[in-house]
């Protein structure tokens, strides 16, 4: 059958099944099948994973739900989504599934599934990208990412011990009587039931003892109240085997069907994890005049469940009883564990009751004479459970011992006789079947003596094998398999070398670039995912003055990755460089997901330049940076609160020798400061000459002398408008007498140095018709360099202003220096 | 038939199924033993010229005690000086740490109590701190005396044994130990932030049982 079909008749209205996908879920070391379906519903999606019960599947009722993942907008797909707390806005429908996924539930043993079911579908993108081996991959990552570690590890532990249980646990023989009878009504007969219970020489281990139609009255069907089960318990009670002791361990009823459960004391102890659970399927499917009722427990190691059911009558209702048979076996569930057990999950089951299968194909009259002539067995190929079972319609996998004795179905009240009066043929109805390993039955048998009810009771005997474990030998398997799984959860860790633990630079110079590669090698038996990752108290994981790329990546065993360390020092990062705040060495951490860290240093000489240096620093210097000693130099830069001397507070000789060559030569050129960035070269022997005092006129063409000196005011540390000003200026740019007011107030060395390049650029506007430079342009530039916005403001790492509230201080910066673009100044110049 | 439902066996006295695990950092001077320590307790292996550690090295080992199983994370981190400010990243969110000085070296020890300081300031209030005086075997070279040792550590509320990576002496014991002075209760302790690591590596809290706790057959 077509799975998306087959998976759409699962879903609800208006649920759509799109694609439908085989899949494996690797759970450690065992695969088993999953059906992955995405599903959409008004433009919700999300994955629901079933798993199948029956290999073909190829009806719905073969799969059940296992997990529902929404997938939201950006399709990620959070299996957190399930674990979080408190309503959840949409995919309420996908919510309403939980309830049936039992890999959902939070319970440590089914935890580790739906993290891996996860895994596998995180594999599956990757498997599509890269081709990997699914299983391996999934498994393998799966370890070496430390995904839910100890959920995971709990249930390998589980399973890796379940696969060594013989090596720790020995097999106790247990004898287990089982009976039923169906008692049409009628109370226990007055001479007790010692000849049905105790018929054996020596007493059982267990008993488990069945009544149907204990009590047919109106009263009993409608509330489920019965005066007879209190008599049944004190007739049972009083037949238990006289040559032990018994205790009840639990008693379940559905209307007239009864199950008890009794051990015998010195067992009691060893009897765990006690549950009773009953199924209606009677009228409409619920009610309780038929159906079944269920006990299960523990003993020691073992599971065993108890099922006795009554099934639906009449001997053409044969399908009705396999359907009957079929919803118990999905309905009935123990809800008080987690996740809930159903019948099938256990050891050994026993089933029995009225299962009311008939004999058929056989004149009734023909039936009796046989049976009288006590040639029953040449009725077995005529009974109908033997039939469905045949053709796998119920019971299947169900084992019955010989039916050697008189069908118990159905006599006259009180006599061995048949009842005549309705005419049907005789029917072994009341069976007991089983299902498990460690299970040998000895006797299978009815009891005709016991003639109150038009039913005969049945009984069986079993030896089964118990697991006992061995608490010394478990402890050592155990310890043995915890060396194992960490043997090979280390082995699966990521293991990546590196061709150098040390990054060391040339000397290292403004605006010289330099890159170096890193090389890292994925030399382990995993994939890697690896990524420099930031230290504490750091917001980045370099540098400003380095870029790392890529700084993170995905590597298959034995792949190479080329890594490439660019560091950079521009106008940016140049002053803290110079002053000293800041060092050229670095520790980057190189971390792989789910493993190790390698720490990777980074260094190099760095070479000061007056680029950076602040303007305080600056005006002081007499002589060319590299003439004066490092320690000299961080002294200034230390101090940049002192008073500067009238005779002190000129422009700085390195913006002077700049400004000079232009005046000189580029007032005429064409678009100066605009045309053309520079060139790198031409900059760098600029800044040689600046730092050095040789040549004593500066090399390089106009432009890059232009570039080199919008780079000079935009690398200071403090603008040329100290920043205590800026905001004044922004809000008096309006009005020329105001910017006159504010600019008049600068510390002298920054005035004067203000002043000194607009008068600068006003020469430059003298040209205009030559180099065409408009005076609205150049005070936009130059706005925002001398203007530029104070470290850690707005716009430079606070949460940025509006593009809008942005521009409009941009324009304010360009009208401040309009006005002293546009007016005559001269006269503020002086104090 | 087995069925996957069955949560196998649990006898009573013997090792659960539930497992803890606890994340442990290794701190103390370069060349003390740290490296060398893992090795034996993880692999029971020595080498001899074992390569200084230059990052952080991930292992995982797990101990069984009577009632519960710990499973390490274990970090053991590079003891050269300059990757000292590193070192927060992998103590935080430790629920263990073992200060390793070498017995040969009094240095080492001075070191070891700087460590013990800076966790005790530093560290989760509820850290439990191991102090290992390793290389027990170059008793002739001994330069910190056993009783100094263990009376800073009673002081310090510290575990004390002297090791040896080399003979293998007490070095299962001193993780074992620590295995045993953890609270189990509820996995990772109160500290809050043990659920993710400086690192990024991701732990599931390993106890998530339904809080409505219909009761499993524990
Ligand atoms: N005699 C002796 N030598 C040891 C012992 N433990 C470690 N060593 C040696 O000491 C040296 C340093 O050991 P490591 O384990 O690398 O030291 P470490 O503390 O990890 O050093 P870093 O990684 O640099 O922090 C190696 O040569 C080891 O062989 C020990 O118990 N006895
Ligand atoms: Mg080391």
């Amino acid at each position: 059958m077509d799975p998306t079909a087959l998976i759409q008749g699962k879903l609800r209205p208006g649920e759509k099944a799109i694609v439908v996908a085989d899949a494996g879920i690797v759970q450690d070391w065992v695969k088993s099948p999953r059906l992955i379906a995405l599903v959409e519903k008004q433009s919700e999606h999300a994955l629901i994973i079933f798993s199948p019960q029956n290999i073909p599947v190829t009806c719905s009722n073969d799969v059940s739900f296992s997990n529902a993942i929404p997938i939201d907008h950006e399709f990620h797909c959070d299996p957190a989504f399930s674990k979080r707390k408190g309503p959840i806005p949409d995919f309420c429908w996908v919510q309403d599934y939980w309830p049936l996924c039992p890999e959902m539930d939070s319970s440590s043993a089914y935890d580790a599934v739906s993290v891996n079911d996860i895994a596998a579908i995180d594999l599956c993108d990757d498997a599509k990208g890269d081709g990997l081996d699914s299983d391996g991959a999934v498994r393998r990552r799966a370890i070496a990412m430390g995904e839910a570690p100890i959920a995971a590890r709990e249930s390998v532990v589980r399973y890796q011990m379940a696969q060594r249980e013989g090596a720790f646990t020995d097999i106790h023989n247990f004898r287990i009587f089982v009976g039923t009878w169906n008692v049409n009504g009628n109370s226990p007969p007055a001479s007790g039931l010692l000849e049905w219970l105790a018929c054996d020489s020596e007493p059982p281990d267990l008993y488990a003892i069945a009544f149907q139609e204990l009590d047919l009255s109106k009263e009993a069907f409608l509330f489920n109240d019965t005066p007879k089960e209190d008599e049944w318990t004190r007739a049972v009670i009083t037949s238990l085997h006289p040559k032990a002791r018994y205790r009840k361990k639990k008693q379940v009823r559905l209307v007239g069907m009864l199950l008890f459960v009794f051990v015998q004391e010195r067992h009691d102890a060893y009897v765990t994890s006690l549950g009773g659970e009953v199924v209606g399927t009677g009228i409409m499917g619920k009610m309780g005049n038929k159906g079944g009722v269920s006990i299960r427990m523990e003993i020691h190691s073992t599971s065993l469940c108890f099922v006795n059911s009554h099934l639906a009558a009449h001997v053409e209702e044969c399908e009705r009883r396999n359907q009957d048979f079929h919803d118990i076996c999905s309905r009935l569930s123990f809800s008080n564990f987690m996740p809930p057990k159903t019948i099938k999950h256990h050891d050994q089951i026993f089933w029995f009751g009225d299962l009311n299968y008939r004999i058929v194909g056989i004149e009734s009259n023909a039936a009796k004479a046989k049976i009288d002539a006590g040639n029953w067995s040449e009725l077995w190929s005529k009974d109908q459970l033997k039939q469905q079972q045949k053709d796998g319609k119920s019971f299947m996998g169900f084992n019955e011992a010989p039916l050697d004795f008189k069908p118990t179905y159905q006599y006259a009240n009180n006599s061995d006789e048949w009842d005549n009066e309705k005419g049907r043929a005789p029917a072994w109805t009341d069976r007991i079947l089983w299902k498990g390993d460690h299970i040998e039955n000895t006797k299978y048998r009815s009891h005709p003596t016991l003639r109150s009810s038009d039913h005969r009771p049945v009984s069986a005997l079993f030896n089964v094998g118990v697991k006992v474990i061995d608490p010394v030998r478990y402890r050592k398997i155990y310890e043995e398999v915890m060396k194992q799984l960490d043997k090979l959860e280390n082995e699966f860790l990521p293991q990546v070398t590196v061709d150098k633990l040390e990054i060391i630079y040339d000397v290292v110079k403004f605006l010289e670039p330099q890159s170096k590669t890193l090389t890292i090698a994925n030399t382990g038996q995993v994939p890697v995912q690896f990524e420099f990752i930031k230290k504490l108290n750091d917001s980045y994981f370099c540098k400003p003055w380095l870029s790392i790329n890529p700084y993170a990546d995905f590597l298959k065993p034995g792949e190479k990755r080329d890594i490439e360390l660019r560091l950079k020092v521009d106008p940016t990062t140049v002053a803290r460089l110079n002053s000293g705040q800041e060092q050229v060495y670095d520790i980057l951490v190189l971390h792989l997901e789910g493993g190790k860290d390698l720490f990777i240093t980074v260094q190099g000489d760095y070479q000061r330049t007056c680029f950076g240096l602040s303007l305080h620093t600056l005006v002081q210097l007499k002589v060319p940076v590299s003439e004066v000693p490092t320690g000299k130099l961080l002294e200034l830069e230390a101090d940049r609160e002192s008073e500067i001397s009238a005779c002190n507070a000129g422009v700085p000789k390195e913006i002077w020798l700049m400004v000079d060559r232009l005046y000189n030569e580029g007032l005429d050129e064409d678009e100066l400061f605009f045309a053309k960035q520079g060139l790198d070269v031409e900059i760098r022997a600029i800044r040689d000459a600046l730092d050095t005092g040789t040549p004593a006129v500066l090399p390089g063409n106009v432009t890059s002398v232009a570039g080199a000196l919008l780079l000079f005011l935009e690398s200071l540390p403090e603008p040329v408008v100290p920043y205590r000003f800026h905001q004044q200026c922004l809000d008096s740019s309006s009005n020329y007498i105001a910017c006159m007011r504010v600019a008049a107030a600068f510390p002298d060395h920054h005035r004067n140095l203000f002043f000194y390049i607009c008068a600068f650029l006003k020469e430059a506007l003298l040209h205009t018709s030559k180099n065409g430079l408009d005076p609205r342009a150049l005070a936009t530039l130059f706005g925002a360099i001398m203007l530029k916005e104070p470290v850690g403001s707005p716009g430079q790492g606070l949460p940025a202003r509006t593009e809008q509230a942005m521009k409009a201080r941009e324009r304010q910066k360009a009208n401040f220096v309009y006005h002293f673009l546009v007016n005559d100044f001269v006269d503020a110049t002086g104090p | 038939m087995a069925a996957r439902g069955n949560t196998g066996p649990k006898p009573n006295g013997s090792a659960q199924g539930k497992i803890c695990q606890f994340k442990l950092v290794l701190l103390g001077e370069s060349a003390v033993g740290k490296s060398s320590l893992v090795l034996r307790f993880v692999k029971g292996q020595f080498h001899e010229y074992q390569e200084s550690t230059i990052g952080a090295a991930f292992m995982t080992q797990t101990v069984c005690l009577d009632d519960t199983t710990v499973k390490f994370e274990i970090w053991d981190t590079a003891g050269q000086e300059r990757y000292h400010s590193l070192a927060p990243m992998y103590y935080r969110g430790a629920q263990a740490a073992i200060v390793v000085y070498d017995i040969s070296n009094q240095d080492t020890f001075g070191r070891a109590k700087g460590w013990v300081k800076e966790l005790q300031r530093q560290a989760s209030p509820t850290i439990v701190i191991a102090l290992a005086g390793n290389k027990s075997d170059l008793a002739s070279k001994r330069m910190v005396e056993y009783d100094e040792a263990q009376t800073y550590a009673e002081e310090h509320g510290l575990l004390f044994m002297e090791t040896s990576a080399k003979t293998a002496m007490n070095v299962n014991d001193i993780f074992l130990a620590i295995a045993k002075k953890l609270p189990k209760s509820g996995g990772p302790g109160p500290g809050g932030d043990a659920g993710s690591s400086a690192t990024g590596r991701r732990i599931t809290e390993a106890d998530n049982q339904p809080s409505s706790g219909a009761s499993c057959c524990k």
